[in-house]
């Protein structure tokens, strides 16, 4: 089961769309895709490799992303993984969804007490 | 995405699933991997580096349980795989396995059986088109706040039914019972006698030809005869050319117009052939002459409530315009699958609630021992939650095993089921409808299915839970079953069964008491050493009834001549049989109106029935053989009758007059002797007033005779059934009874109740008993140490004798106690089938507390000697 929101966590349902977008710049192994969410995030978030596994895992099944073994930049073998042409569709239509919900959520917390 | 796609891809992984696993094996690695070489980049040394990765990664056996789980496929793998560990699991213990399928089977298999009981008597619909809509209507009479039911008279029928504006058919029947004459040797027969509508109500029209028409209900027009499929096939071989032909009943010729589809059987159990019921203008009048069942079909829409409503109004009016006749009668309308099984569903109900309970402590009974068994597998627990089984998985997998129990069990339980329905279909009581109807079929076996599963929910959580609690390091560590919560649960599980158990003892104890009660109530007759047959002869044949009295009379000379028979007389309706005739009557000299006129049940007899039967005179004089046609009519009165009609003991001498005829030509007389009482209607039913009219007056054409025998009554039967048609060809003869099977068969139904509680109350106690050993047992095994200690320090082997004895017996009392109180409170529900014992007959509940007792005490014997041998060098090295 994915753990609830804590500090250094995914918010709940999000890591596969993170993931997606990741792989959205470009192909990426495990580690690597790990590193990247947290560099983007400024180290707001961390995922580690008991949530990446199993969501890569589920992503590949749903046919969202694939894999192959490829040398890694330090020339050792690695599986990376590619986002494809449904994960790409999948990911435009949650990222929209998702800002959707943002800006409805920060007009509600922004709101004054006039307007509500 | 499609679906095809997500089994597509798990099918792959179940094929690919080693390579899968390679894969996922070597992208762990690396990742590890990457993230020391990150960590030796920022600085740290190439150890602290590792070391750190690996602590960020977390356990990688429970990161690849987590990967794999993600597919449907999984589920279904490790589903299988549960299943394999826990084959072995059973397998290994095959002790543990047997002791657990067979009492779980024990329990299934008894609920099985009496599940599929209830479905045959109470929960099948009656086999008519629509038959839910189907009412019977009663007449019933009011005396004391009890209301009786009794069969109808023809006119009340006729107004019920053209009165009536809530019903779509209503037609009345009676039942006969005739000679197949004029092809041979004469044949029984069961007839139904209905009216036209019989076919519409039942909704049911004849395979060959056509059902009655209402002309044909007069008398006269009547002699035609729509055949049953059976005594079609049987008598025709199937013929499509019997429509129009001719058959003999009581040597009347009766035309063939229909004949039944097959499989069409009415009422419940079947008859050979319908006749239309042939009402004469005598008895379009007589509204005292209660005789016709009575079957309706509700209009659509109409409920039962309102029928009975609409009855009741043409019942009142009724009574107002014949209060003589009808002025004490009312009606009654019930759906007739409840009407069938009045007073047998409740019954029926709380034995299934026992079994139920039976059930219970099967399931408590298995709980204690995986409780018991998950302690010594406590180590292999903790090793699988090492080694990353999450804890979801383990409850899964304890659950597998539990339910593998259960299959099996539930499968020996079919075995154990059907020899139980076998043995009901024989013995079962013959007066509870449809029970010899009782099969395996799709409904028992989803019921045996569903509690199978259900008790494997029942008795594997709690064990499942509780040994999948998450203490992982301590565990490793120790095997040593130290839970003290466990404990508890097990010894209230054992209170519980040993109660339940109590409460189960109890129960049966006052049925087998108030049984043994009723058996020992002596019937008003002695019934041992005596044969019954009914004899019928066809009217046709005697133009009168002194012919019909030669008839009688050479019948007996003939019977008495018989080898091994002292005595033998008749009687038109036997104790016992479930006939009545009662019939109200005027004693001369006293007026009293119409309406209340005393009524008493009546019977003719000849002077040999009462000595047959050992009925005693009391005062006066019995029937002679000089009491005949032509004489003076005369009568005997029960003690009953004549005490409750003539309280001054003034009987002897009375003059009465009945309304009915107790045969076809007495219904008067003066009463000349007062003979003993007689159970009747059974010893559980109150004793009825009697008066017999002397047969040889009575001019009958059907009688029951009874014979009594020095050697077997058995033996007799045939020849008795020769001799009788030797007389008459044409007569009609039943088979032959010993009177003690007839007897014996007025209790069936009690003696039915009886034997099935009897045998869930064992079954508990052989439950309790083995659960009680199991954990003095097991207590005993985990004791071992102390024991060794306590006798190594002196403890003498009586002392552990009794300290072990003391732990068992002490839960065994506590159950005892919770049981008599759950008895005391609970076995209320048993009231309707007790005669003669309180509910909380004290006799009955120390009886069964002691055997309870006494077998706790044996179940905790052996353990505790076997305590007593334990070696105190061999116990100090335990461990």
């Amino acid at each position: 089961m994915s753990p609830g929101p804590k500090p250094g966590g995914v918010v709940q349902g999000t890591l596969d769309m993170l993931i997606l977008k990741t792989l959205a710049l470009q192909p990426m192994h495990g580690y690597g895709i790990g590193q990247r969410i947290e560099q983007i995030s400024k180290g707001v978030f961390q995922v580690n490799a008991g949530s990446l596994f199993p969501a890569f895992r589920r992503l590949e099944r749903q046919g969202l992303i694939a894999s192959e073994w490829r040398a890694s930049e330090n020339n050792r073998r690695a599986k990376y993984y590619a986002i494809t042409d449904s994960g790409r569709k999948k990911f435009k239509a949650e990222a929209r969804e998702w800002k959707t919900q943002i800006a409805a959520i920060a007009r509600i917390l922004e709101a004054t007490e006039g307007e509500l | 995405m499609s679906v095809l796609k997500v089994i597509g891809s798990g099918l792959r992984a179940l094929f690919h699933k080693q390579q899968e696993e390679r894969e996922l094996d070597e992208e762990l690695r690396a990742y590890v991997e990457s993230a020391a070489e990150e960590k030796m980049r920022i600085g740290m040394s190439r150890e602290d580096a590792w070391r750190a990765a690996r602590v960020e990664t977390g356990g990688l056996e429970g990161l690849k349980e987590d990967v794999r789980d993600v597919g449907w496929e999984v589920a279904l793998e490790s589903f299988v795989q549960d299943l394999r560990y826990g084959l072995r699991m059973l397998r290994k213990n095959p002790g543990f396995t047997a002791i657990a399928v067979l009492a779980l089977a024990l329990g299934i298999g008894a609920n099985t059986a009496m599940f599929s009981v209830i479905e045959a008597v109470l929960l099948r619909p009656l086999p008519y088109n629509d038959a839910k809509e189907l009412v019977r209507v009663d007449s019933t009479w009011e005396r004391g706040g009890i209301m009786t039911t009794y069969s109808s008279s023809p006119p009340d029928f006729f107004d019920w039914r053209d009165q009536s504006r809530s019903f779509a058919s209503m037609f009345a029947y009676h039942m006969g019972e005739n000679a197949l004459t004029g092809r041979g040797d004469a044949k029984r027969m069961r007839t139904v006698m209905a009216t036209a509508e019989m076919f519409a109500t039942l909704l049911v029209r004849p395979a060959l030809g056509r059902g009655f028409v209402a002309e044909e209900n007069r008398k006269g027009a009547n002699h035609v005869v729509v055949l049953s499929h059976a005594l079609w096939r049987a008598e025709f071989g199937g013929a499509a050319d019997a429509l129009g032909k001719t058959i003999e009943m009581d040597s009347e010729p009766y035309t063939i117009i229909g004949v039944m589809p097959d499989g069409f059987q009415f009422p419940l159990t079947g008859s050979d052939a319908y006749v239309p019921i042939g009402f004469d203008e005598k008895v379009m009048t007589q509204r005292g002459a209660h005789y016709l069942h009575v079957l309706a079909r509700l209009r659509t829409g109409v409920s039962v409530a309102q029928a009975n409503e609409d009855l009741g109004g043409i019942m009142a009016e009724l009574r107002r315009l014949y209060p003589d006749k009808d002025g004490k009668w009312g009606v009654h309308a019930d759906r007739w699958s409840s009407a069938l099984v009045g007073d047998i569903r409740p019954a029926l109900l709380v034995l299934l609630g026992a079994v139920g309970l039976v059930m219970l402590i099967a399931c408590a009974n298995i709980s204690n021992l995986l409780v018991a068994r998950a302690a010594v597998r406590r180590r292999e627990l903790a090793m699988r939650r090492a080694l990353g089984a999450g804890r979801l998985r383990l409850v899964r997998q304890m659950m597998t095993e539990g339910l593998l129990l259960a299959v099996f069990a539930g499968g020996a339980s079919l075995l154990l089921a059907h020899w139980a329905l076998v043995s009901i279909i024989s013995f079962g009581p013959k007066d509870i409808p449809r029970i010899d109807n009782v099969e395996l079929n799709t409904a028992v076996l989803m019921f045996t299915l569903a509690i199978s599963v259900v008790s494997a929910l029942l008795f594997g959580l709690v064990p499942a839970l509780r040994s999948s609690a998450p203490e992982v390091s301590g565990l490793v560590k120790s095997a040593v079953w130290s839970s003290r919560e466990a404990g508890r649960a097990r010894n209230a599980l054992l209170i519980a069964e040993v109660a339940l158990s109590m409460m189960l003892l109890a129960g049966a104890g006052l049925l087998i008491r108030s049984f043994i009660g009723l058996r020992s109530l002596s019937p008003g007759f002695d019934p041992s050493g005596v044969l019954t047959l009914n004899v019928g002869v066809p009217d046709a044949h005697y133009k009168n009834s002194s012919a019909l009295q030669s008839y009688w009379d050479e019948l007996l000379a003939q019977l008495r001549g018989l080898p091994g028979v002292t005595s033998a007389g008749l009687v038109n309706e036997l104790p016992m049989s479930g006939d009545d005739f009662s019939s109200s009557f005027r004693v001369e000299g006293r007026t009293v109106p119409e309406k209340d006129e005393p009524s008493a049940e009546l019977r003719a007899a000849t002077p040999d029935y009462f000595r047959t039967l050992v009925i005693p005179l009391k005062k006066g004089r019995m029937f002679t053989d000089a009491d005949r046609l032509g004489g003076a009519r005369v009568l005997l009165a029960s003690e009953t009758a004549a005490r409750m009609f003539f309280p001054g003991g003034d009987a002897i001498g009375q003059k009465l007059r009945f309304g009915a005829r107790g045969g076809y030509e007495v219904n008067q007389g003066e009463v000349v002797g007062i003979v003993g009482d007689v159970h009747y209607f059974g010893v559980d039913a109150p004793v009825p007033p009697m008066f017999y009219v002397a047969l040889a007056q009575a001019g009958l054409d059907g009688v029951s005779v009874v014979i009594r025998t020095t050697g077997s009554p058995a033996a007799l039967g045939l020849l008795s059934r020769k001799v009788i048609q030797g007389i008459d060809r044409d007569a009609l003869v039943s088979e032959a009874t010993p009177f003690e099977e007839m007897v014996a068969g007025a209790l069936g139904q009690r003696r039915f109740y009886m034997m099935l509680l009897g045998t869930f109350a064992a079954l508990a106690l052989v439950l309790a008993a083995v659960g009680l050993y199991g954990v003095i047992s097991y207590s005993v095994t985990q004791r071992t140490q102390e024991i060794g200690i306590r006798m190594a320090l002196g403890a003498a082997r009586k002392e552990v004798l009794a300290m072990v004895m003391r732990q068992g017996l002490g839960f065994a009392a506590a159950g005892l106690a919770v049981g008599l109180v759950m008895a005391m409170m609970l076995n209320r529900a048993l009231k309707g089938l007790l005669v003669g014992v309180s509910t909380t007959d004290p006799l009955t509940l120390v009886v069964t507390a002691t055997v309870l007792l006494l077998v706790a005490v044996l179940a905790c014997y052996v353990p505790a000697r076997r305590a007593t041998r334990v070696d105190p060098m061999v116990a100090l090295r335990f461990e």
